[in-house]
This record gives C-alpha cells, sequence and structure tokens, in this order.
C-alpha cells in the first residue's frame, strides 16, 4: 500500500506538470483540443492524490506502523474517529492533505467552468497546476510520508515494524481539533482559486466584469471556511489548553487571520468594481495578497521560524515555500505591472461620504490590522536579525494595537452600509443615523451608571449596539416598505426582502455575527479567577458560585488514564450543576492534558480545571473561571457562517441577470454563426 | 487598588500576563499550562518580593528583563529599535488614512480616459437577437 500512495504521487506529479504546460500552450495556440488535455490532466491529478490519500488512510486504519508516519501519529487503541483525523497530524500527511484539497478544488474549477469562462481556463488550469506541482514536489521529496521504518543491524538495514505506535498528540485528542484543520486547509487552499482566475485575467487581458463576479464567489467560500477553521480552533484553545481563554495571539493564530482579513476587504472592495468600474488595480492586488498571506500562513506554521504552542510538525520545508513565496509575488506583480493601461478606473468619487468611501476606509483599517498583526509575529525575527536581541511581542502588544483599529471597523460596520452609493446628503444622514446614535448614546450612559468602567468594553457594547441598531433598522425598512407597496405581513415581507437579495441580506446577517462576536469578546474584561486547593467536602466560594469537592476518582481507559474531580455547584444558594474536570495521562505519547469541564449559559461560562495534585497535602488544585459573554463568540461565529451561506446563495435578481447574460451569449454566438 | 499618584498597586496577576513563563510554553507566567513548571516557580516568589518592597510596574518588569533577558517580557520594551515595534502599526495607520484620502481627491477630478473613450453604439442587429432570445426564454418586457 505503501508503494500504492508512492506511485499516486508521482503520477500526481506528472499530471500537474503537464496540465501546466498543456494549459499554456492551449491558450496561447487557442487549441481546444490541448486546454481540454490540460482540463483532464486536472481531473487526473485529483484522483492520483486521492489515492495516495486513500493508501495513507488504509496504512493508518490497519495500524501498519511499518509506516514511520502512523508509527509516529498514531497507536493501536487510538479511537477510529482519531485515527481518521491523524492524516493531518503531521507534516507529512497534512501536506499531503494540502494537496488533495487542492487537487479537490482545482477539479471543481474545471468541471464548474466547462462551459464558461472558457478564455481563461487555459491559463486558470496552469496557475492551479503551477500550485499542484510545488505541494505534490514537496509531499513527494522533502516530506513524504510513505517512508518506511528500518534499523541497522549488523547484517545490514532491515525492515522494522514496531508493535505499537507513539499515538496522536493529545492535544489533538478533541472533537474540535478534528475538524478545526479541514477547514482551515480548504480556507487557506480555496484562496489559490480566485488568484489563478485574476492572473488568467491578466494574461489575456479579459479584465472585464466577469473575472470579479467569478472570484468573488470563489472567495466567499474559502473566507467563510477559513473564518469557521478559526472559530473552531478557537473553540479548542477554550476548551482544552486550560487558561480560560481562546485566543492568545499566537503567531500561527495570527497566520491564519491575515488571509481572513485581506479576504475580507477583497470582499467589500470588490462591490465598488462591480457598481462603478473603481478599484481594480487594488482589487487585483487583494487577491494576490490573500493568496499570498494564506501560503505564508502554511510557511509560518510549519517552517518552525517561530515558536508556537501550535508548533506539532517542524521540518526543513522552509527554504522551498521561500521560494514559491518569492515566485509568487514576482510573477503576480509583474503581470500586474504589465497590465496596468488596462485597470483603470471607468468612474470618479462624487463624494468622501459616500458608499465608496466607506468601502475605502473600510479597507484602510483591514489592511492596517493585517500590517499590524504581520508586523507584530514577525518583529522577533527581525529583532534578532537586526539588533540581536530575542524579543517576545505576545498578548499585551496585540491588544494594544488591534483592538482600537477593531473598534473603528466596528463603527464602520454599521456606518458603511447606511452611506448611499456616489454621494450622502445631510437629511439621508440625520435620517439613518439619528436614531442609533440616540440609542447608543442613551445604552452608553445605561452601562455606566450599571458599573461598566473598563473603557474598551464599555466602547465595544456601546459600538455593538449603535451597529446592532443599524442593521436591524435596514430589516425593518425595508420589510416596512414591502408591506406597504405589496400587502404582505412582516414575516412575508422579511422573507421576500431577503431572498430578492441575498447577497445584501446575507450580508448584513455577517454584520450582525460580528456584532456578536465583539459583544463576546467585550466579557473578556470582566473575567473572574479563582483557586485553590480541594478534597472531599471542601469548598470554594466564586462570585455568587459555590463549589463543593465530592471527591477524586481515577481510572484507566485502553488509551489513557485519569483523575477526574467530582464538583457539585451552587449559585445563589440552589443547586446549580455538577461539574467533572479531568486530567488525562495518555499512554501511548506519555503525555499529560487536561479536560477542562464547562458549564456554559448566555451571560456566562463556568469553567473549572483540575490543573493536578498539590504535591504536599494530595489535594486537587482546582482553578475556576467565569467568563462572562463566551457563548455570544460561538454564536456570532455561526450567525457570519449562515449569514455567508445566505449570500452566496443567487437571487431572484442575480438569476434574472444570468438569464440575460446567457442570452446575449447565446445572441452573440448565433450572430457569429451568420 | 490605586496609589496615592493615581496609578494602579501592581499584583502577581497584572504582572503575571505581562511576563513571558521561559519553560518553552510560549505563554505568559499566568497561563503556563505546566503544573509543576520550575520557571513558575522561580518567577512568581521574585515578584511577590519587589511587589512587597512597594515598587511599581515597571521597575519590577525592569528588573526581571536584566535578570532574564529582555524575551522574558510579553511586549517589546518602547525603546531603541524595539521602539519600531510600537511605532510602525500607527505609522501604517496613518499612512494608510493620508493614501485614502489622497486617493480620494484624485478621484474627485475627472477622469481623462473616461472622458476620451466614447461609448459604442450597440449593433442593431446584435440587439435584434437579443430580444427574440428574451421573448423566446419568457423575460422579455411581458414575462
Amino acid at each position: 500500500m505503501s508503494q500504492l500512495g508512492s506511485v499516486g504521487l508521482v503520477a500526481a506529479l506528472a499530471f500537474a506538470a503537464f496540465a501546466v504546460v498543456a494549459g499554456v500552450v492551449g491558450g496561447k495556440l487557442r487549441s481546444l483540443r490541448v486546454v481540454r488535455s490540460a482540463e483532464r490532466a486536472t481531473l487526473a491529478f485529483f484522483v492520483m492524490v486521492t489515492v495516495a490519500v486513500v493508501a495513507l488512510e488504509y496504512l493508518i486504519l490497519t495500524n501498519d506502523f511499518h509506516n514511520a508516519y502512523v508509527a509516529e501519529h498514531s497507536n493501536r487503541d487510538l479511537l477510529t474517529f482519531y485515527k481518521v483525523a491523524a492524516l493531518w497530524a503531521g507534516q507529512e500527511g497534512s501536506l499531503l492533505f494540502w494537496t488533495w484539497l487542492l487537487s479537490i478544488y482545482s477539479a471543481l474549477a474545471v468541471l464548474l467552468n466547462r462551459k464558461k469562462n472558457r478564455q481563461l481556463m487555459p491559463y486558470v488550469v496552469a496557475v492551479l497546476m503551477g500550485t499542484g506541482v510545488f505541494f505534490s514536489s514537496l509531499v513527494l521529496f522533502v516530506a513524504n510520508p510513505f517512508q518506511e521504518l528500518s534499523l541497522a543491524s549488523p547484517a545490514g538495514v532491515q525492515p522494522f515494524t514496531p508493535p505499537d505506535g507513539n499515538g496522536l498528540n493529545p492535544l489533538l485528542q478533541y472533537h474540535s481539533m478534528v475538524i478545526h484543520p479541514p477547514m482551515l486547509y480548504l480556507g487557506y487552499v480555496g484562496m489559490v482559486v480566485p488568484f489563478a482566475f485574476a492572473m488568467a485575467a491578466l494574461i489575456t487581458r479579459q479584465l472585464g466584469d466577469n473575472w470579479i463576479r467569478t472570484t468573488r464567489r470563489w472567495t466567499m467560500v474559502p473566507w467563510m471556511l477559513l473564518g469557521l477553521g478559526i472559530l473552531l480552533g478557537g473553540n479548542w484553545a477554550y476548551a482544552v489548553l486550560g487558561w480560560g481563554g481562546y485566543w492568545g495571539w499566537d503567531p500561527v493564530e495570527n497566520a491564519s487571520l491575515l488571509p481572513w482579513l485581506s479576504g475580507t476587504a477583497f470582499l467589500h472592495s470588490v462591490m465598488i468594481q462591480e457598481k462603478r468600474g473603481m478599484l481594480k488595480v487594488w482589487n487585483v492586488v487583494l487577491v494576490i495578497t490573500t493568496f499570498f498571506l494564506s501560503i505564508f500562513g502554511t510557511f509560518l506554521t510549519r517552517s518552525g521560524i517561530v515558536s508556537s504552542v501550535h508548533a506539532f510538525a517542524q521540518s526543513n520545508i522552509g527554504p522551498f515555500f521561500a521560494v514559491f513565496l518569492s515566485i509568487i509575488a514576482f510573477f503576480s506583480l509583474t503581470l500586474l505591472f504589465l497590465r496596468l493601461d488596462h485597470l483603470k478606473s471607468e468612474n470618479k468619487l462624487d463624494s468622501l461620504v459616500s458608499r465608496e468611501s466607506g468601502f475605502l476606509f473600510n479597507n484602510w483599517i483591514l489592511l492596517a490590522l493585517v500590517f499590524a498583526v504581520l508586523w507584530g509575529t514577525l518583529f522577533p525575527l527581525i529583532s534578532k536579525a537586526v539588533q540581536d536581541v530575542s524579543v517576545t511581542v505576545g498578548a499585551p502588544f496585540f491588544n494594544k494595537t488591534a483592538i482600537p483599529m477593531g473598534l473603528l471597523l466596528l463603527f464602520l460596520t454599521g456606518a458603511g452600509p447606511l452611506l448611499a452609493w456616489r454621494k450622502t446628503s445631510f437629511q439621508s444622514l440625520k435620517r439613518n443615523f439619528l436614531a442609533p446614535l440616540i440609542i447608543a448614546g442613551v445604552s452608553g450612559a445605561i452601562l455606566l451608571i450599571a458599573g461598566v468602567r473598563h473603557f474598551y468594553a464599555w466602547m465595544t457594547l456601546v459600538l455593538s449596539i449603535f451597529v446592532g441598531v443599524c442593521i436591524l433598522g435596514e430589516f425593518w425598512k425595508g420589510a416596512r416598505t414591502r408591506m406597504k407597496t405589496a400587502g404582505e405581513n412582516f414575516a412575508q415581507a422579511l422573507y421576500n426582502l431577503t431572498v430578492r437579495n441575498t447577497r445584501r441580506y446575507g450580508g448584513y446577517v455577517v454584520h450582525l455575527g460580528i456584532v456578536l462576536l465583539f459583544i463576546g469578546f467585550a466579557g473578556l474584561a470582566f473575567k473572574t479567577e479563582a483557586k485553590g486547593l480541594m478534597q472531599e467536602g471542601d469548598l470554594l466560594r466564586v462570585k455568587n458560585y459555590l463549589l463543593r469537592c465530592d471527591g477524586l476518582a481515577s481510572g484507566d481507559t485502553p488509551n489513557y488514564e485519569y483523575t477526574r474531580a467530582l464538583i457539585t455547584v451552587t449559585k445563589d444558594g440552589h443547586a446549580f450543576t455538577s461539574m467533572h474536570p479531568e486530567k488525562r495521562f495518555y499512554k501511548a505519547s506519555q503525555q499529560p492534558t487536561s479536560y477542562v469541564s464547562i458549564h456554559p449559559t448566555l451571560s456566562e461560562d463556568l469553567y473549572v480545571v483540575l490543573a493536578g495534585l498539590d504535591q504536599d497535602t494530595g489535594k486537587a488544585v482546582i482553578e475556576v473561571f467565569i467568563n462572562p459573554l463566551v457563548m455570544w463568540v460561538w454564536i456570532g461565529g455561526v450567525v457570519v457562517f449562515l449569514g455567508t451561506l445566505l449570500a452566496l446563495v443567487p437571487s431572484r435578481v442575480e438569476r434574472e441577470m444570468a438569464e440575460i447574460r446567457r442570452a446575449q451569449e447565446v445572441a452573440v454566438q448565433a450572430n457569429d454563426a451568420i | 487598588m490605586t496609589r496615592a499618584d493615581g496609578s494602579r498597586k501592581p499584583t502577581l496577576e497584572s504582572i503575571g500576563d505581562q511576563v513571558m513563563c521561559l519553560c518553552g510554553c510560549v505563554a505568559t507566567l499566568n497561563h503556563c499550562p505546566h503544573r509543576d513548571c520550575a520557571t513558575v516557580a522561580e518567577i512568581r516568589p521574585i515578584i511577590e518580593k519587589e511587589i512587597a518592597e512597594g515598587k511599581d510596574e515597571t521597575t519590577i518588569l525592569q528588573d526581571l528583563a536584566i535578570r532574564y533577558g529582555v524575551q522574558v517580557l510579553a511586549a517589546p520594551p518602547a525603546r531603541g529599535f524595539s521602539l519600531t515595534a510600537w511605532i510602525l502599526p500607527g505609522v501604517g495607520l496613518l499612512a494608510g488614512l493620508s493614501f485614502v484620502l489622497i486617493i480620494g481627491r484624485r478621484w474627485r477630478k475627472p477622469s481623462p480616459v473616461a472622458a476620451a473613450i466614447p461609448a459604442k453604439p450597440l449593433d442593431p442587429k446584435l440587439l435584434a437577437a437579443v430580444e427574440e432570445e428574451m421573448k423566446s426564454s419568457g423575460l422579455g418586457a411581458g414575462g
């Protein structure tokens, strides 16, 4: 099976290389036959990489510890669920997984464009498969998951099969950690498709509306999945790492945030190009930047050049990524420079108080955030290179720099959609902003009276109320107009309003999700922590919670040994819940980990950790956190996800426009035939 | 607790959030996941002693940096080359704002390209073909 996997990789590389050459040649010669062969080679690339993935999964699931990767990342007693996830647990497997997702996206791009974008597709395929050549080469020659174990002996090098493997890293044995990497990779990898279309548009000089419409949709899907991946990673950090937080500004966390931020900028500024034919150069720059940051994020995570709690897999692949990144930057920026004449704006800016300006300012903040986070993440390396001094850039730095920018962005999230295209009159400003400003102002005063004195938390809540009122106001105004003109009831009006323009109202739902996220973030300012040594019968009071230890239980599973604290909680004197935090020791990897007990509610989470046993007294060390508003982070993330799905659904207006465009294409073809 | 000079009295928690644990966990002192971390056990008493001596937060952080190196601080010090860590994000923000305002002003002038290229008249045959297609697919004026 290892040999089958290796053959799959070799064949995949061959097909990818053929597709690059055939795509370029077919595009140059305008040969349909050659282009179709490049597309078929892309589909064959997908099949061959799938063979390699299936081969590796087979080796993992059948406990073939003769394979070095399987021996390193799996063991006999690992649950099947986690054995499947072992595919992406280590460097080699995760790079193969990355390549497989690339092959899926590439195959989809080919299949969904069999009858459209025909002038672009040769070069789209060439760029996709050029990336495929890089990754399949990396897997085949540098980080090969099909290497086998051997032992040197007097008789020479002999194959070696250990009786069991080292097991999966205990930190990865958690449900959200199983889906977190696939979602992140789907986000990272998916950014290659809009990049490929952008390059194809530049090469062919087809820089009209078509490429931007195609690129926007192909960006929204990976953007949504990357956001979901980031959320799942936060959920894992919260539930497993045991420090009561979900975001630590770790370099690898930052690396995932960067393409998401620049992708967000692109999804907004693209609207200006669609509506007004402006920002064409900027949009190409954003697509290039987003793809570059995706590959850069992969490089940062895997190269070991930064210290990170996520550094599960390190190797010597850094220089290869550095070369690939240089090629991407050189190729794309050179092409952009050569095509500047085709990217001139078609219109002018009528006013700085307009929707266009709102998007400009939105892009300004998002890219400033990208710069601040990137600068902070790389500063330890830069400091070492420039002054030979090792410094740390942690949460205090990022909180001071990113939070003010985040609040500006939150304000624009509400204000931007209320500005009119081209120019917003003073009357319009008054009509749209007066009520939200008054409500937010009054709410701010109430919050101050209620004792909310932490400045950033107060500002976040006030702005969240402002933005929430702005967005809900848009739904209300739109529905009310339909109720008057179409005679519908509120529910019907709201439904029809949304389905007629899913992109707009899906976007509003996404903005509402962002508001909920920020409300969740504000809760961090009001966190309470306590710690105590507890044995059976001991009590620990934290705010209005009283925790009673009912003893410790210990046990043994095939995979791990555990010690569990049995805690009964009362709140305000009434029975509330029971909680069972655990400390686990995984036998195969000989590593401990915590299993946090969380009781979530909409207002706050009660979060209890069994940190260990006190060596002197043998008592349990119990850490308790009360984390206000955390639930709104997860809810907000889900709302963002649902809003994006809604925005992806073609609205009635879009479907009608698509029909008209298809009719025009048919008419053009008919005219050509006459 | 606030001091007479208005500054907040440092606590083990406030200092622990600004100091890195050096055991390799890549977390602050307060969030080191290792139960019996030797580094935490070494640094915490030092902080407690300095708080008891009445030192302010800045002095305590400086003392730790002298003892363990500047990488013990969770954020780079605002001096020397490390000052650029703090300044450049703000510079970037202002530079971006200036760029947006300059571009906005430039775009408010008439575009010579847009003015020079006249709109092409529609081909009557093509228009007729499109209208025919729209009627047959039910998307015409009556559809």
